[in-house]
């Protein structure tokens, strides 16, 4: 599990820096963007975990969001995985930008060819916390999620599978119900095969109906004018209703903004000072 | 002659303090010093005493000054020195001590040779007692007289410390041949090596580091130095009392010339009356009665012509033979007769006319009518004698000096009022006379009360708080009552506030205090006395008090999660009020209170003072009261919180299915408008749409679109001036719902409407929940 460092740039006081690590899940090598507080030079501090959406490397979230003042501010390391394996060679991995290569979905595939490389869920829940609380001043008993768009999906499974893993989550625009829309049709039947009661194992909005864990607070932003709300990709409000019924907090804000691309960072870094706020005021707790 | 002597004094006064704290000033110390150790060092002591004695004597009397004043003077020394017998003997007596006190020294130093020491000493002695003397005839002789008996009375300290900084310095001299002295004996007062502690003699002495013994023997003198400062302010004060005195047996004996003067005049004056008055009644006497005699001598005279005139014509008829005219003569009588009807007629006498004869013998009086002797006059001096009387009798006093009010002479009920007399009149008893003092004219004539006082201060009692009462005396005597004082103004002390306690509002750091006066009339200020309340015993401890406040509230600044007890005071000149009921503030969190001047008619606030409800929306006889202040569409409310920076934590508790609105407004936010639908308030609504509730985070009509999965039953709202946010909480779960960022331009202040029938619970006091931190 050796890391390489591939960059490394002082930022706030902290550092913000790039390491490479041949991933025993995904059997290739990964890169992942790490932010260390300057509190981490004295003390161990709690992990954020960063979800990016489709298209996305490490490098868009820790390039574009403008979160390492606040992450300093609240002594918080936040690490930004990659969105999928890559140089695989696996036949089609760079077809379409909504699946493959940078589209992970952050599932394990079962169906090949899949199912050896892409094992996001497995690397995102196990893997990488293992190799970050094995090299960094982490406190492994207080993580929390986010991303953006899949990786506000990403974020969301991961949070309800595994109950007190994460103390808290938050998603911009994340794809809610992927079983009923496009890119989650798409990619869930591609990784997981026709059956889609599989699928739900990996849908936020099922997710909840089934939810019985401990407390979590969730916070989602959403563009008003987002295309991809308008295109019913992401369907939060058939989250929000599951959450209503199943009395999961949410607080679920309609922002006004213009782009919402992945590449895009405008709204992310909009509201990115509030999310950290919020995951820190449950890794400060 | 006083005033001459005071001044004289005071600038004696002026030298001792230099001669009696200048102990360490050697130049000047050393000569008296010397003089008074040659004195005795010499084989002669007590002639030379008597020397200087005979001389001072002689050059007194050369200047004058006689026994008298030499009394006195000794008087003021006496005072001075606080030594009551005349100095020779105190003299020979410190001198013996001082003496033995030297000689134990030098043997207990007890190195070099004694005789070696003595020479050493005797020289300038010899010298210095020279210039004494001389310098004694040189000043002025009264003051060197009283001089050199200060320098006496300070001698006893100052020969024991000369003794010992004698033995000193010659310790010093020896132990530089040797070692240098490290400890100090405390039994022979003399620094000694450690070496000798072990093994010398002052095996069994106490000691003490060299250090120490110094850093106390320079307490002592520290110490000797305060008295004797202590002594020059008694002595200033003394001879300012002095000069007072003096002033008034000026004045005094001014008045009591001038009675004098008025008395005997008085007496002359009615003498002189009493004299002209009995001399003119003399006069008129005696006028009257010479006038008497005179008038009866003219008679006198007159009859005495008349009867040579008859005795002549008488003479001629005898000589007439003729009867005839004998005849005639006897008609002329006849005639005569009857022109001099009433006079003497015996010397008429004749033959022819005795039966006119007897009847003029009738007719004769002889008897004087007027009395040589005046009558007798008494010569009443009783008035005199009353007036002489009156003089030496006392007089009656003058009109006394009523005092201006001293501070806390008063209470609230109560006053002392103290006077004086500048003259040493006597008298009996003062009348003292007061009424309030009242703007108006009308009830000039009310209660004007008088009391007869023995004493020249009174307390009167059951007055009016915070009420100007005037006050003047008299004082009086057998022989009558004085003028009376000039009018004094007293104030009685205010009555103890009132503390609205429903009004306080707080928060960690601080806490807003109104109260109210119980007094009509104004008070100058106010004090607020605070307790921080521990477990501890002493509960009671003032820790804080601010004096000065001009009105009836204040800002107190208070350490977070604290118990406080608050009290207020009124004041004015008279003097403090009694401690206001307290109140009890606990700092842990914000609290704060409805103000029931902003709520709507239809707005109700219950019994705890913190839920409000509202049973209808419509009220169908419409004639509710509309306050000035309160609101009219929104069925609202205000709470007043603490102008005070920093953060304020209050909860809301709300039905699930009630319809509100609630956040913060300033004070001003338009009364006909909706509670964030401008930009003076900022606020949460809750509604309830067909399909879900909805939640608005209103300000200026505006709000951001946000769902809410759990609708919250108590909501936390943290306002937090300092980083200029307002935020709302589910604080059931910890869940951050939405927060306003602004910078606040004024305080603002706490906002509930009903929307629906309906209730809100208001909860205070709550410190704010960590997670509200973010």
């Amino acid at each position: 599990m050796a890391l390489k460092q591939v960059s490394s740039n002082k930022c706030f006081e902290g550092f913000q820096k790039v390491f490479e690590h041949d991933s025993t899940e995904l059997k290739c090598k990964m890169k992942f963007g790490i932010y260390l507080p300057p509190k981490a030079e004295t003390g161990k501090c709690p992990v954020l975990y960063w979800l990016s959406g489709l298209t996305c490397t490490e490098q868009n979230f820790i390039t574009k969001a403008g979160f390492q003042q606040a992450a300093a501010e609240h002594g918080l390391i936040v690490v930004a995985p990659d969105t999928s394996p890559r140089g695989c060679n696996i036949v089609g991995e760079d077809e379409s930008w909504d699946f493959g290569t940078g589209a992970g979905f952050y599932v394990d595939a079962t169906e090949d060819p899949w199912k050896t490389n892409y094992r996001m869920y497995s690397y995102i829940k196990d893997e990488l916390p293992k190799l970050i609380n094995a090299n960094f001043p982490t406190d492994p008993e207080r993580m929390s999620i986010f991303g953006h768009s899949m990786g506000g999906h990403g974020a969301l499974i991961l949070a309800l599978k595994n109950p007190g893993k994460y103390k808290s989550v938050s998603a911009f625009a994340p794809i809610c119900n992927p079983i009923q829309c496009q890119w989650g049709k798409k990619a869930l039947g591609g990784y997981l095969g026709p059956d889609t009661s599989k699928w739900e194992a990996y849908d936020a909005t099922q997710l909840v109906k089934s939810h019985s864990g401990s407390h979590l607070d969730i916070l989602i932003d959403q563009g008003k004018d987002d295309q991809f709300l308008s295109a019913g990709q992401l369907l939060p409000d058939n989250f929000i209703a599951a959450c209503i019924e199943r009395k999961i907090p949410v607080v679920f804000r309609l922002q006004q903004a213009s782009c919402f691309c992945s590449p895009c960072y405008f709204f992310i870094a909009s509201f990115i000072n509030d999310h950290i706020k919020h995951h820190a005021k449950y890794l400060n707790a | 002659f006083y005033h001459m002597d005071l001044y004289g004094s005071k600038e004696r006064f002026d030298i001792f303090p230099e001669e009696l704290s200048g102990r360490g000033d050697r130049s000047l110390g050393d000569t008296r010093r010397k003089s008074a150790l040659s004195s005795e060092k010499v084989q002669r002591p007590q002639e030379v005493g008597y020397d200087l004695e005979k001389e001072v004597a002689e050059l007194a009397k050369m200047y004058g000054l006689d026994e008298d004043r030499e009394k006195e003077l000794e008087l003021l020394e006496g005072h001075l020195e606080k030594v009551g017998s005349r100095w020779p003997p105190a003299r020979r007596e410190k001198a013996g001590s001082q003496g033995s006190m030297y000689n134990s020294s030098k043997s207990s130093s007890s190195v070099k040779d004694p005789g070696q020491s003595t020479k050493r000493q005797g020289l300038p002695d010899e010298a210095s007692q020279g210039e004494n003397q001389s310098k004694a005839r040189a000043d002025d002789e009264a003051e060197s007289n009283i001089w050199s008996r200060g320098g006496l009375s300070s001698g006893g300290m100052s020969d024991e410390w000369n003794s010992q900084a004698v033995s000193e310095e010659e310790e010093e001299e020896e132990e530089e041949e040797e070692e240098a002295a490290d400890v100090f004996c405390s039994t022979c007062k003399i620094p000694i090596r450690a070496f000798d502690k072990l093994f010398g003699e002052h095996k069994d002495h106490e000691v003490a580091q060299l250090l120490s013994a110094v850093e106390s023997e320079k307490e002592e003198i520290h110490k000797n130095m305060c008295k004797l400062e202590e002594q020059i302010a008694q002595m200033e004060n003394v001879a300012s009392h002095l000069e007072e005195i003096f002033i008034t047996v000026e004045e005094n004996f001014g008045r009591q010339e001038q009675n004098f003067e008025v008395h005997y005049n008085d007496a002359v004056q009615v003498l002189a009356q009493k004299y002209e008055e009995q001399l003119e009644a003399l006069g008129e006497e005696k006028k009257q009665k010479l006038e008497a005699l005179y008038e009866q001598l003219v008679n006198c005279g007159k009859h005495l012509d008349t009867c040579k005139e008859l005795t002549d014509e008488t003479q001629e008829l005898f000589l007439e033979n003729d009867k005839a005219e004998f005849m005639k003569v006897k008609s002329f009588n006849y005639r005569y007769l009857q022109y001099y009807g009433t006079s003497n007629y015996s010397l008429f006498l004749s033959p022819y006319n005795y039966r006119l004869e007897e009847f003029l013998k009738k007719e004769v009086d002889l008897e004087l009518s007027t009395l040589p002797d005046f009558e007798e006059r008494v010569i009443d001096v009783s008035e005199v004698e009353q007036l002489m009387n009156s003089i030496n009798a006392i007089p009656a006093p003058c009109a006394p000096v009523i005092n201006p009010q001293a501070p806390n002479a008063a209470t609230g009920t109560s006053l002392r009022v103290c006077w004086g007399l500048f003259s040493d009149d006597t008298v009996e008893c003062y009348q003292l006379c007061y009424k309030p003092v009242s703007n108006e004219g009308h009830s000039d004539e009310q209660a004007e009360h008088t009391l007869k006082v023995k004493e020249t201060y009174c307390t009167i009692t059951d007055l009016v708080p915070n009420t100007q009462y005037e006050f003047w005396v008299s004082a009086l005597n057998a022989s009558g009552i004085s003028p009376p004082s000039e009018r004094a103004v007293y104030v009685t002390a205010p009555s103890p506030p009132t503390i609205k306690s429903k009004k306080i509002r707080s928060c960690e750091n601080a806490a807003l205090v109104c109260w109210e006066s119980r007094d009509i009339n104004p008070v100058d200020s106010y004090t607020v006395e605070l307790s921080k309340l521990t477990d501890e015993e002493n509960d009671d401890i003032i820790t804080e008090s601010i004096v000065g406040i001009p009105n009836c509230e204040v800002l107190i600044h208070l350490q977070p999660t604290q118990k406080y007890r608050i009290c207020v005071r009124a004041q004015n000149l008279g003097g403090c009020s009694e401690r206001s009921e307290p109140v009890l503030i606990h700092t842990t969190g914000t609290y704060f209170y409805l103000n029931e001047d902003t709520a709507h008619p239809l707005l109700a606030i219950l019994d705890d003072g913190f839920t409000i409800s509202c049973d209808e929306l419509e009220n169908p006889e419409c004639d509710l009261p509309v306050y000035d202040n309160s609101f009219t569409r929104c069925i609202a409310i205000l709470g007043s919180l603490i102008p005070f920076p920093g953060k304020h934590y209050w909860e809301v508790e709300v039905e699930e299915d009630t319809e509100y609105r609630t956040g913060v407004a300033f004070e001003n936010t338009p009364r006909h408008g909706h509670l964030g639908a401008n930009n003076s308030s900022w606020c949460m609504r809750h509604i309830i749409t067909p399909s879900r509730h909805k939640y608005e985070f209103l300000h200026s009509g505006m709000t951001p679109d946000i769902r809410i999965t759990i609708p919250p039953r108590r909501i936390g709202i943290l306002l937090d001036y300092e980083n200029c946010r307002l935020s709302f909480f589910n604080a059931d779960i910890a869940q951050h719902l939405h927060t306003f960022k602004t910078h606040f331009q004024h305080y603002v202040h706490p906002c509930f409407a009903l929307e629906t029938p309906g209730i809100l619970r208001i909860h205070t006091g709550i410190t704010a929940p960590p997670w509200t931190a973010l």
